[in-house]
């Protein structure tokens, strides 16, 4: 009788793993992690290094250019910036809930996609958004304009005095 | 044999035409059922059938072709596809100035983008009601798991085709249903926001978003709907064609039937029938040469005289499935002479519309997501599709398998249905129950 090339035989592998099963063992692991790093590597690639949109951070003019009680919404930067006695802050108008632009009403904010509401400060007051409007970090640049930055969020009614 | 089922070349130079045609068509039309065999059989396009169907499978009201119609829109959206992506640019300056041209100067271009929308909207909700049908049917038990789990991977590709294709005109619809659906994206845990980047390609819907959705649309989403489709159809012929009813296998009053298929030992078409047929083949054991027939679980069927329950499928089938492919393309065509796809202004990314609606098919998912995003959005949805994932495999019983609203399945059959209708009634709502800031109105 002629012997099964693909079966090891039993009393050579007493004891141990025979050669045939370690190398399939190992190419089998080569393989699969071959595809697994290759599906990884797509991934990577399809990950932009650098994106093309605007920047998160940049100067919105001089303090005058906003009186006192001004709740000027500056929809291409989605930021209103609010202005009460010295205070200024910047609030984000990009909705909490879903990523619409929300309007400035008279009670605060208000979203049009799923009726999120929020009252001055940015607090939720309605719909369902889930947290506040984002405050952002506003500065005075040595060159005496103001200055929003998108990257720093900052607790809900930090002004900065101007 | 009498007939003749192929043809040898002839002799003489005038034979030429001829038998130029009779080297691509190997049989002449069919005039004897061993010749209507062959014709399903050696044709290329014909031999995804299988020679003879049950006539359970022929009955109209028992699928009503909603699979053969879901496969047929999806034809017409690859043609008329293939032909708007000769015009289209994916580019935030252009797309929209593309549409225009489609209704202004593009021959045909506003029937064709009006075929390729209502095709759209037909096939998700044909997908759908394929869906329904399959399920009240019990068509799902096994041995047919794995195609339902297929059909399902199928109902989700046809839902990120759709959403994919809705942005490509950069209106403000498009614009903000994909803000909004993406967003939703977004809220999925730990990988929400790292998925909403790779598919947006930036932080926010632009020029990146437009290029990758494009892609996604035209190239990566129909090739995994086409792999994925072709696995569909050919597991239904390898799970013994449609489900049907155990009965309709029965050998009723006819005992004479194993006899005769011993008797008779001219050649036979051997194909695969149902479960219940398979029950009866001798399970194979190891250790011995089986032919290809010996490998086919399943009977014999005869080409013969002997009756049974099976049509072949030329002409029966094939008449059936082109009246259901002139049908479909005929709505579809008459649809789109009628009403012409939505265009709305030009994406403006300060001012969303008001109310800013999904597509219908979404509508029931933003209704959700207005009161929960994560549980509206992500987790109901996520639930949803794994159940139906594992339905299949926690409702194993073999009973009313291949009929409408089988008694045996009340409860499977009504929490089906207590399921579809709930997402119905939400997308209704959605769609004219809702006005601006997502305000209960009515329509009246």
């Amino acid at each position: 009788m002629t012997k099964n090339p693909m079966k090891p035989v039993a009393e050579e592998t007493e004891g141990g793993v025979t050669r045939r099963t370690m190398l399939s063992w190992l190419s089998g692991f080569g393989l699969l992690g071959s595809l697994i790093i290759a599906a990884l590597a797509n991934f990577v690639f399809i990950k932009p290094r650098a994106t093309y949109g605007q920047p998160n951070r940049f100067s919105i003019g001089k303090p005058e250019e906003f009186p006192s009680g001004a709740r000027i919404s500056l929809d291409t930067r989605r930021v209103c910036i609010v202005r009460d006695g010295d205070k200024v802050a910047a609030i984000s108008t990009t909705c909490t809930h879903l990523g619409c632009i929300v309007g400035v009403s008279e009670t605060g904010f208000a979203c049009p996609c799923h009726g999120s509401r929020f009252d001055q400060d940015g607090n939720v007051t309605g719909g369902p958004a889930p947290r506040p409007l984002q405050w952002y970090q506003v500065s005075l640049a040595p060159n005496g304009e103001l200055e929003v930055d998108k990257d720093n969020e900052i607790e809900v009614g930090t002004y900065l005095k101007v | 044999m009498s007939t003749q089922t192929t043809i040898r070349p002839r002799k003489g130079l005038l034979a030429l035409p001829e038998n130029i045609w009779h080297s691509v068509f190997r049989n002449p039309l069919p005039s004897s059922d061993l010749g209507r065999a062959s014709t399903s059989f050696t044709n290329f396009f014909l031999h995804i059938h299988p020679v003879k169907v049950h006539r359970h499978s022929l009955k109209a009201t028992y699928t009503f072709g909603l699979g053969l119609i879901a496969s047929f829109l999806f034809l017409i959206l690859t043609v008329t596809g293939v032909l708007l992506m000769f015009y289209y640019v994916p580019s935030t300056t252009q797309a929209y100035d593309r549409m225009l041209d489609l209704r202004g100067t593009v021959a045909f271009g506003i029937f064709l983008r009006n075929m390729h929308r209502w095709a759209a909207h037909a096939m998700v909700a044909v997908v759908f009601l394929h869906m329904c049908r399959v399920f009240l049917t019990g068509a799902y038990k096994p041995p047919r798991e794995f195609n339902w789990v297929l059909g399902i991977l199928l109902l989700l590709v046809t839902f990120f085709l759709s959403f994919t294709g809705y942005l490509l005109p950069w209106d403000q619809l498009a614009f903000w249903a994909i803000t909004v659906g993406t967003s939703i994206a977004g809220y999925a845990p730990v990988v929400g926001r790292e998925v909403r980047f790779l598919l947006l390609g930036d932080s926010t819907v632009g020029q990146e978003a437009l290029l990758r959705f494009y892609v996604l649309h035209c190239a990566v989403l129909p090739i995994v709907l086409t792999l994925l489709a072709t696995i569909h159809f050919w597991r239904i012929r390898k799970d013994g064609g449609l489900a049907r009813p155990a009965e309709e296998d029965a050998v009723s009053g006819d005992t004479s039937q194993a006899g005769e298929v011993a008797i008779v030992s001219a050649p036979t078409v051997v194909m695969a029938t149902s479960a219940g047929a398979a029950a009866a083949a001798r399970p194979l054991v190891e250790k011995r040469q089986y032919g290809i027939q010996g490998l086919v679980r399943g009977p014999l069927t005869k080409v013969g005289s002997l009756t049974d329950r099976f049509r072949f499928s030329w002409p029966d089938l094939f008449q059936a499935e082109l009246l259901v492919f002139v049908i479909t393309v005929a709505a579809i065509l008459v649809v789109s002479l009628f009403f012409n796809a939505p265009l709305e202004e030009p994406v403006n990314v300060m001012h969303p519309p008001n109310p800013a609606k999904a597509p219908w098919y979404f509508l029931g998912l933003q209704e959700m997501v207005s009161y929960s995003a994560f549980w509206g959005g992500v987790g109901i949805p996520t639930i949803e599709v794994l159940i139906l994932l594992l339905v299949p495999y926690l409702d194993r019983k073999q009973v009313g398998v291949g009929k409408w609203f089988a008694r045996e399945r009340l409860l499977a059959n009504s929490l089906f249905m207590t399921f579809a209708v709930v997402n119905v009634v939400l997308i209704v709502i959605g769609t004219f129950f809702r006005g601006a800031n997502w305000e209960f109105v009515s329509p009246w």
